[in-house]
């Protein structure tokens, strides 16, 4: 394996941190912070955590495409906005939950670290994919398959696609852009109205963490190029941008980072 | 060639070269020897007259047909073995040896074998790509990265005629042929098609008769959404035809690529593939009857479904059978280090980007997970390193070695405007760039389109660059690019497991 195990150094973070037993914030709380990934091989699949300010948190762990979280990518830093959950730990982790993660497009090499599997930290629950073949569905199948919530089937309707930091389309995002599209053709479009906004996280350590400048735009304009790419060229596009990133909070931040697609029949 | 059984098969020994405009019948059936034992063709709508056909008709100006580069000897893709004979067979005067893709460069003297090298020492041709890329409808795509010739063996991309800079600017890449067999998987409409690519949500290509998506997964770079979109690139840059295909020679070469299925049948050391109480993963008539397009990594339909079958087996006073039955359950021990032994897959384009995080503890059927074939379902660009550096296979330089690098590289920079690639950085060395000739995007750079599995043993060398000569180094080179540490008897398992597909 090209990245390094740097046993050493792990044991002596993973006894620091076990001396540590309180968790200064409590449950419910959000928790906004970057730092490097840490994945922890297990018996079945590898478990997701991150460091910060001396304690371990659990991020999540591998399954399939169709999980809501995705686990991050070692060589890059990544952006952690969770809220503390009550939950006994995992793989030796607080529990965030909900939690959401954004990988930093620039590469981090020092953020290598794989701890090799412990029997203490193994999964005391069934992954919904084990680091295989699966059992004929995919993990979250029946989440997938859920039907979106009501909407209008002939009058405008507003599609929200949610961003990573800093991001762009991405694997994710196949599914809505189909939504878009298929609803797109079923009223004959008129006119689509794309506003990307461009948002920002307020960190737990009191510094706000903004998107560039320019990727409220990038956002829009991107979306539209991809409707049209797709063969949606009859109805007009009207794509603006906005600033949203004094909307940030230190809660629910992730909601900043959006492109709000109007569709509205001819 | 072995000809046997079948309805329509026929006997006697044949040259295995199928030549244009040959016009003998092409079986229902054939099997054709090769190093592990033989692969069998089948026609499913029975005996192919092949006089007269447009993919058995040299069709263009420079005496190709479409069977020049897809033998049915070779499971209907080509050979370098199969090169090789025909170069010392006809001294270079085969067509296909032309000068457009079979010459390292058109214009080198056409009857120095140094001329072909790439072609007779790799299987590789010439594909030659506009740049910047273009859409399918011609107009042309601003690009994501810059590209620069760093090396250039072949002289061609550096060349005034034919090179980068030249009035009509051209990327040339080497590459393989793929297979023209069991097209209803690599053509399917089934799981993960869809307007988008499931991969990065870019616009899937669309079938331009039908306007649907379709799955992406023909050529090593996409760049043919359809068969018939193939056939008639194929036409107009490897056959050389003047003017255009006809409706109907597209659709007579569509219509026999759409029935015809390649697959090991007969093992060398495990005797028969394809007998009736057999596992039912082997073999074409299988193929046939296969389900297209649907996910095999699973234990419930399996990507090469052994039914349980050759995992134990008894030991007779025969060694013979004893022997067979020993390389039989080497084959489901292969079978089962591909769907079973997990692995860290790190730093993979669009594997470790889709959800499963960097790096993703998984197996070989992770990727190669559609059911038969074992390919991706859709949209099957992947980087793993077989042409991006540094994994790449590249000539070690030193001053003990006269040996000299036969592949072009290329200096990929992303620009500033976009975010640098997650694994390789803003700066990508690569032999191919891959899907990113089309795309035009820098996540793309070095991506290929995996191939299909079947009939693997009869057309070596391996990946889109022929870089690796035989299944051993194909099994070698995961091996060292993702760490796995296999055994030595895992690799022989799998080689086994591999050679019999």
């Amino acid at each position: 394996m090209a990245t390094r195990i740097i046993r050493r150094r792990v044991a002596l973070l993973v006894a620091c941190l076990v001396a540590r037993s309180a968790v200064a914030a409590a449950a419910g709380d959000s928790l906004n912070f970057v730092s490097c990934p840490i994945v922890r091989d297990t018996a079945s699949v590898p478990c997701w955590l991150a460091e910060y300010e001396g304690e371990l948190y659990f991020l999540t762990i591998q399954s399939d495409v169709s999980a809501p979280v995705t686990p991050p990518w070692l060589g890059h830093r990544v952006l952690v906005e969770g809220v503390l959950s009550a939950e006994p730990r995992i793989c030796g982790g607080v529990v965030l939950k909900p939690v959401h993660l954004s990988v930093l497009p620039e590469q981090d090499a020092s953020c290598n670290v794989m701890l090799p599997a412990e029997s203490k930290y193994n999964l005391t629950f069934e992954p919904p994919r084990p680091p295989g073949p699966s059992a004929g569905r995919l993990a979250f199948d029946a989440a997938s398959a859920a039907p979106p919530s009501p909407a209008p089937t002939t009058g405008p309707r507003d599609f929200v696609i949610s961003y990573d930091f800093d991001g762009l389309v991405g694997f994710s995002h196949a599914r809505v852009l189909t939504e878009i599209l298929d609803y797109a053709r079923a009223v004959n479009a008129g006119e689509i109205v794309i506003t990307g906004y461009r948002g920002a996280v307020r960190l737990s350590n009191g510094q706000t963490m903004m998107e560039d400048e320019a990727i409220g735009k990038r956002r829009a304009e991107q979306l539209a190029m991809l409707l049209r790419g797709a063969n949606l060229t009859s109805p007009s596009y009207s794509v603006r941008s906005q600033d949203d990133t004094a909307r940030a909070t230190g809660i629910n931040d992730y909601l900043t980072r959006r492109v709000v697609v109007t569709v509205r029949p001819r | 060639m072995l000809m046997i059984g079948g309805l329509g098969a026929q006997s006697g020994p044949m040259t295995s070269w199928w030549a244009p405009g040959q016009g003998t019948p092409l079986p229902a059936f054939a099997s054709y020897g090769n190093e592990h034992g033989a692969a069998g063709l089948f026609n499913a709508s029975g005996v192919i007259e092949t006089k007269g056909h447009p993919f058995f008709e040299a069709i263009g100006t420079n005496g190709r047909a479409c069977v020049t580069c897809h033998q049915p000897s070779d499971a209907m893709a080509l050979s370098v073995q199969s090169i090789r004979a025909r170069w010392a067979a006809t001294r270079g005067q085969d067509p296909l040896f032309a000068a457009v893709d079979g010459m390292n460069c058109p214009g080198l003297p056409a009857d120095e074998a140094q001329s072909h090298s790439l072609l007779l020492e790799r299987g590789l041709f010439r594909i030659a790509l506009p740049w910047p890329p273009q859409r399918a409808d011609g107009t042309p795509i601003d690009p994501e990265f810059t590209i620069e010739v760093v090396r250039d063996p072949t002289g061609c991309n550096t060349d005034p005629i034919y090179g980068l800079h030249s009035a009509t600017p051209t990327i040339s890449v080497f590459r393989r042929p793929r297979p023209v067999a069991n097209t209803k998987y690599t053509t399917h409409q089934n799981f993960g098609v869809g307007p988008f690519v499931g991969k990065n949500g870019m616009p899937a290509a669309t079938d331009p008769d039908t306007g649907r998506p379709t799955s992406m997964n023909l050529m090593a770079d996409a760049r043919a959404s359809t068969l018939a979109v193939q056939a008639r690139d194929a036409a107009k840059n490897h056959l050389q035809v003047a003017g255009a295909l006809t409706a109907a020679q597209v659709d007579g070469i569509v219509a026999f690529e759409k029935q015809v299925y390649a697959a090991q049948v007969e093992s060398a050391t495990a005797g028969s593939l394809v007998e009736p109480d057999g596992p039912p993963a082997f073999g074409p008539r299988n193929l046939a009857a296969g389900e297209a397009g649907v996910l095999g990594n699973n234990t419930t339909r399996y990507v090469f479904p052994m039914a349980g079958k050759w995992t134990t087996l008894p030991r007779t006073s025969s060694s013979d059978a004893n022997a067979r039955n020993a390389a039989r359950e080497s084959i489901a021990r292969g079978h089962d280090v591909f769907m079973f032994r997990t692995f860290w897959i790190k730093d993979s384009m669009h594997l470790n980007t889709v959800g499963l995080g960097n790096p993703a503890k998984r197996t070989c059927s992770t990727c190669h997970g559609m059911h038969m074939t074992g390919m991706d379902t859709a949209n099957g660009w992947m980087d793993i390193g077989s042409t991006n550096l540094p994994w790449a296979s590249e000539v070690p330089l030193n001053p003990w070695t006269t040996a000299k690098a036969q592949m072009p590289l290329f200096r990929v920079t992303c620009k500033p405007n976009v975010a640098p690639h997650p694994f390789l950085g803003r700066v990508i060395y690569t032999q191919d760039p891959g899907r990113a000739l089309i795309s035009g995007l820098c996540n793309d750079v070095g991506t290929i389109v995996m191939e299909q599995f079947r009939g693997l043993s009869a057309r070596a060398p391996y990946f889109s660059n022929g870089s690796a000569s035989s299944l051993r180094e194909l099994v070698d080179f995961y091996d060292r690019r993702y760490a796995i540490g296999f055994s030595e008897g895992e690799k022989q398992d799998l080689v086994n497991f591999l050679s019999s597909l």
